[in-house]
């Protein structure tokens, strides 16, 4: 047969966000895969020179659109590291429910998108409505549904509402409730058990080759490589919770790894709610006279959280000055969003490439930036 | 610097023969190399447990007039980051990839071409674009490169019949 | 738009035609930028989008109105003509966020465009960053009235005035070509 040259993306509806690949088909099957990042390109890493280290606070959480806290976190985290700042005990735990919630919307999003590449669009509505009702919380706590500019540079901008943790209870428990529900509609399904079962394989020698990190990583190698636990941030070392790992890393092991994470950030913010201190400072000051004057001892650093797609990290330059010299951001899906599909796909169906992207969770503004 | 990290400082200062002065962060150590010895470095540390290339970048000190390239490793045993860091030459910046060593890196490669216009000999892909399409000027993220003008001269703005701009004023004793 | 008509100068069976194409509009699914993280809220059922007619579509071929959620690259914006060039007359353009009116947060960056209407003609903007699902229903209401009164000409403004048009593309962008990844 003969060989088709086809562009799959950026404008089509099984494709993960503003993305592109590239291939060369042969009937359905792919033989040739370039990925074609870049859609999405705002040269985040030079506009942010050009900010205050203040005014950055706004320009950060835009850099991953879907799950904008981690990016506030490492930022937050460079700069206290470089200039030595402590931050106040209540923060630290305010920031780990706001992370978890974020985790928590995010794996909604990604149980309800399968939908969308699977053409399963029950699974949409359920999972981007059961979505929302965390979107509420932040808005509560923060004044915005998706860029929170929450978590800052000393803590976190105000403490919390009232009568906050009770509906944060309130939204926990109708989401485990619900969430079996969700195991039977999505996961126990044969449409979905067609698609990505035994499908989209990661081997476990692979995952070094790529540098996959979070999810894709423990489901292949069945190590509890989880920043969480390896090098606790906050306070995450207070906590009690599980990482699922698996050693068979297919599209649907991976759903169920996202699944059962889900019920871990949900103990995770039931034990947050009872050890947090009741009061206290949520923000330590960062330096003296006005707030957009702000200056960060010369020097570098790399700090790195566990988002829902792996290690997410800025590498972050100061000169001593007003603004940052440079930060670099690693994305978390760097490594299965150009290399991965690089190599992988080819042997694939078509329709597998976009399941690639949604099980191995590849978010295409953090790789472009 | 706590007890272990002093430990761990060590043992990197025996293996790879440097001497390690920064440690910005826990479990975090800055290590300074000539960049003939990058390469031997980096072989020396994966087999050493740091399988895994976090991020591969590159700083400009213009004053400087050097490149730095940045390669920061993991170790998920222990949960260790180190920071090998080597300069390069501003005006002339060649360099050989290491994708033999990490094969991950290829596209990190092919990012700080274009960003910064170092060039990798050995990755065959280095060259391509691959975030910007038709870019038509200098390397964006050299510290030269002022992209406020280039946004002016390529992309029109609005025209607003009032300019409001923000001013610092001196600060009320 | 700079020669708006406000006098409307449709012939009777553009009048019927424009009554029924807004309340069946297809709405094209490309997410441009930040926005769309908006979009799907406002499609589902919380927001539910399908209360005024309107359904996401595939393909630009039978497309009515193109969603910009956001700051362009100039990558993108390639493909966003293309696909605009593809979809059939009458088609609208809905322009999200303050990134599309004056490049936004993004305004000295050197990768995205400044003022989105220099290069397709946009019928209606949001503001806000981003616009919450609430504005973007109640702008397709407007949008949907605009289309009955045969305001929303962007569409015949692109043909009257297609050189202009080409003419911004190929300042800012160079070519409108799109290559392909295999650098060959």
């Amino acid at each position: 047969m003969k060989e088709v040259k086809l562009f799959l993306g950026p404008q089509h509806p099984g494709m993960h966000g503003n993305y592109s690949v590239h291939m060369y088909v042969d009937g359905d099957m792919i033989n040739k895969a370039r990925p074609t990042p870049g859609f999405l390109h705002r040269g985040f890493e030079k506009v942010m020179e050009r900010r205050l280290w203040m005014g950055n606070l706004a320009l950060i959480p835009r850099i991953c659109v879907v799950e904008p806290d981690i990016n506030e976190m490492v930022y937050a985290m460079g700069i206290e590291a470089l200039s030595g700042i402590e931050v106040p005990e209540r923060a630290h735990w305010i920031r780990m429910m706001v992370l978890e919630l974020g985790r928590l919307a995010i794996h909604m999003m990604g149980l309800g998108g399968i939908g969308g590449p699977t053409g399963m669009y029950t699974a949409t509505y359920w999972g981007i409505a059961q979505r929302d009702l965390i979107l509420d919380l932040f808005e509560k706590l923060t004044g915005a549904r998706i860029y929170h500019m929450y978590i800052v540079p000393g803590g976190v901008r105000k403490d919390l509402p009232e009568n906050f943790l009770e509906d944060v209870l309130k939204v926990v428990d109708d989401l485990e409730k619900k969430l079996p529900e969700f195991e039977q509609l999505i996961l126990k399904h044969p449409i979905i058990h067609a698609r990505i079962k035994d499908n989209i394989m990661l081997p476990a020698e692979v995952v070094w080759e790529l540098g996959v990190t979070g999810i894709g990583m423990r489901s292949a190698t069945g190590v509890q490589n989880d920043l969480r636990k390896v090098k606790p941030y906050a306070r995450y070392d207070q906590v009690e919770f599980d990482v699922p790992t698996g050693t068979y890393s297919d599209g649907l092991s991976r759903m169920n790894i996202k699944y059962a994470e889900m019920f871990q950030s949900i103990r995770i913010i039931r034990q947050i709610i009872e050890k947090m201190p009741k009061s206290g400072p949520v923000r330590a000051k960062m330096s003296t006279g006005s707030a957009l004057r702000w200056t960060v001892p010369a020097g570098m650093v790399y700090t790195a959280v566990e988002s829902s797609r792996g290690e997410y990290g800025y590498f972050i330059v100061s000169d001593g000055g007003e603004y940052p010299y440079r930060i670099a951001v690693r994305g978390a899906s760097f490594a299965q969003g150009l290399l991965g599909i690089e190599k992988y796909l080819p042997g694939h169906r078509i329709d597998d490439a976009s399941l690639w992207m949604d099980t191995m969770g590849v978010c295409s503004p953090e790789i472009d930036r | 610097m706590t007890n272990s990290m002093n430990s761990y400082k060590e043992h990197f200062q025996k293996l790879l023969n440097v001497e390690i002065k920064d440690s910005p962060a826990d479990m975090q150590l800055i290590i300074d190399v000539n960049s003939d010895k990058f390469h031997q470095t980096l072989i020396a540390l994966r087999t050493d447990g740091f399988r895994q290339l976090s991020i591969l970048t590159c700083i400009d000190w213009i004053e400087l007039n050097k490149f730095q390239l940045v390669a920061i490793l993991m170790n998920w045993d222990t949960g260790m980051h180190l920071l090998v860091r080597t300069l390069l030459d501003r005006d002339n910046p060649d360099f050989h990839t290491i994708t033999s060593i990490y094969p991950g890196a290829i596209y990190y490669e092919r990012e700080i071409f274009e960003f910064f216009g170092v060039h990798f000999k050995g990755n065959p892909t280095y060259d391509k674009p691959l975030f910007l399409e038709r870019w038509d000027a200098m390397p964006p993220l050299r510290k030269d490169f002022d992209p406020q003008a280039y946004s002016d001269s390529k992309f029109p703005k609005r025209e607003h019949p009032h300019v409001f701009k923000a001013q610092v004023v001196e600060e009320i004793k | 738009m700079s020669q708006e008509i406000k006098k409307d100068d449709r012939k009777l069976w553009e009048v019927v035609g424009d009554y029924f194409r807004a309340n069946s509009i297809w709405m094209k699914w490309y997410c441009t930028g930040c926005g769309a993280i908006e979009m799907p809220p406002t499609m589902t059922s919380r927001f539910d989008m399908e209360q005024l007619g309107m359904g996401p579509m595939a393909t630009p071929r039978q497309a009515d109105v193109l969603l910009i959620t956001g700051y362009l690259s100039t990558k993108t914006l390639r493909r966003v003509i293309y696909s605009y060039e593809q979809m059939q007359d009458p088609k609208y353009i809905v322009g999200f966020g303050s990134c599309t009116l004056n490049g936004g947060i993004y305004y000295d960056s050197y990768a995205t465009i400044n003022q989105l209407d220099k290069y397709l003609p946009v019928d209606l903007y949001i503001a806000g960053c981003m616009p919450r699902p609430e504005a973007i229903m109640n702008s397709f209401g407007e949008l949907i009235e605009m289309i009955k009164r045969g305001e929303a000409k962007g569409w015949k403004h692109y043909q009257e005035n297609y050189d202009w048009y080409k003419e911004n593309q190929m300042y800012s962008l160079g070519e409108v070509m799109i290559h392909d990844e295999f650098h060959e």
